[in-house]
């Protein structure tokens, strides 16, 4: 149950990777994406994940983290979407067995296999990110970058809630079955038990939104002036060369794609 | 029209933005807990698209997928854009009054139900080739398995998945704006909304309990009829 992990993927320590610039990584993260849909090689979001993800997470020593994630949380998603892509892809082609109406093909399962790679790879990179990024640091590069603050607001403050709400959700749902709700009995009295599930839920949290307005309002949320940070956040040579260097490589493979299609 | 969306977006909207995004996953949460067919997973972008206008809505479900997407289940991550227009076709809706009543409200369902199944489809389609991870890809693939195209068949699939989800989503924000006092609502940007229109409030209920009610009994008439036939 996802219910009380903890919501910060971030595992702190000494690495290259950690001291990269949070849009660097960033970029990586996108970047590798954006290739993998499209440069026209069958094999690119493979290679992407044997030769960019994987060595980085050892880079990064989080490669405990990222395995352990990527075995619990992707690998289950990603597996699941093959099955199913394999299995009902109605494409043409040499037909490998046949169980009733289903009769995946040579050609069904290639693709199956691409697309779960491609998933895999999305959501791998982005839990390194994760893994290699503390949110406010994330937050505070990209708001000196011109990100409103509002926004890095919702996201930080997001991240802070959900598990609040989360560990309230659960309490709710104790206090309420010892109190004789039916969780578990007939669809009827289940889809009943939704509101005083909901309902207390919902406005308590409703009930802090006016306070913390109060409150950031006197702390100059809407003050326009350029706030100053007490955390500088170093941004190298380095990093600007690797941005550029992704963004040709993105480029080169979106023309690729164009050229031999 | 600029400066209109800035005034939608106060201190309170974006106070309620973070609210709201963990309200969404939270009730998901409890329905998966409660093993209901539905997902329920965006009543808090329903409930800022009302209160903040449509732009704040389309902020919040896109905002809540991404976050959903990092923190919980990856598999959320590439629907932001239907999320997104759940969020503005809401705040329209309420905009052109039409979340007054619970009749009105259940209309309101229905037409982000339709902007919902049309913003799903082509990402099912280019993305995942029509077949995604969720459990209705079963209805998409038999019914591609008759011949029908994958436009077709993934619509014809959120076309009847959708309605029951979305009016039970519309409904419930309804109700929560319903129990919110005057005072409160009055902070927000647009609390002309929800302006109470009176008339019968409880017959009302029941007939949109019935339509849900009803639409369940289609969807699954429809369903027997498709995998049964």
């Amino acid at each position: 149950m996802a219910m009380h992990e903890r919501l910060s993927f971030y595992a702190k320590r000494d690495s290259i990777l950690h001291r990269l610039n949070p849009l660097t990584k960033l970029t990586l993260v996108f970047g590798f994406v954006l290739i993998s849909f499209f440069a026209p090689f069958y094999w690119t979001p493979h290679l992407l994940i044997l030769s960019g993800v994987i060595p980085l997470s050892f880079t990064g020593k989080v490669a405990r983290e990222y395995f352990n994630a990527s075995l619990r949380l992707i690998l289950p998603a990603a597996g699941f979407l093959f099955i199913m892509q394999a299995l009902f892809q109605p494409l043409e082609g040499e037909e490998l067995f046949r169980i009733g109406f289903l009769h995946p093909t040579k050609e069904s399962v290639m693709f199956a296999f691409a697309n779960a790679m491609r998933i895999f790879l999305m959501v791998s990179s982005f839990t390194l990110f994760l893994l290699t990024t503390h949110p406010s640091e994330l937050m505070s590069d990209l708001t000196r970058r011109g990100l409103p603050g509002q926004f890095a607001y919702v996201i930080i403050s997001t991240i802070q809630i959900l598990p609040q709400m989360q560990a309230k959700a659960q309490t709710i749902i104790s206090a309420q079955r010892s109190r004789g709700l039916d969780t578990q009995s007939s669809f009827l009295k289940r889809a009943g038990s939704l509101i005083p599930l909901v309902g207390p839920l919902v406005f308590g949290s409703l009930v802090e939104v006016e306070e913390r307005a109060i409150a950031i309002e006197a702390r100059g949320f809407t003050s326009t002036k350029t706030k100053t940070s007490l955390h500088e956040i170093p941004d190298t040579n380095s990093d600007k060369m690797i941005r550029w260097i992704l963004a040709a490589l993105v480029l080169i493979s979106l023309a690729l794609r164009l050229w031999l299609s | 029209m600029l400066n209109n969306i800035k005034k939608d977006f106060n201190t309170m909207t974006w106070v309620l933005i973070p609210v709201a995004i963990a309200i969404n996953i939270a009730i998901g949460q409890i329905v998966v807990t409660l093993k209901l067919p539905v997902f329920l997973d965006s009543v808090g972008t329903v409930l800022v698209g009302v209160l903040c206008g449509p732009w704040a809505g389309a902020l919040t479900g896109a905002l809540s997928n991404t976050i959903w997407g990092i923190a919980i289940d990856p598999n959320a991550l590439p629907w932001w854009p239907v999320a997104f227009f759940i969020g503005l076709v809401s705040g329209f809706m309420a905009k052109g009054g039409w979340f007054k009543s619970w009749w009105k409200v259940v209309v309101t369902g229905f037409v982000v139900a339709l902007t919902a199944a049309a913003a799903s489809t082509p990402i099912a389609v280019y993305l995942f080739g029509g077949i995604t991870a969720s459990g209705s890809s079963f209805i998409t693939a038999y019914l591609m398995q008759t011949g029908l195209g994958v436009f077709q068949a993934v619509f014809s699939t959120s076309f009847l998945v959708e309605p029951v989800d979305k009016i039970t989503t519309a409904m419930l924000a309804f109700a929560i704006v319903q129990g919110l006092s005057r005072r409160f609502i009055a902070r927000f940007p647009r609390p002309e909304n929800v302006e109470d229109e009176g008339g019968a409030n409880q017959t009302q209920l029941y007939i949109a309990i019935g339509v849900v009610v009803l639409l369940v009994l289609f969807a699954a008439f429809m369903l027997r009829n498709i995998l049964g036939g």
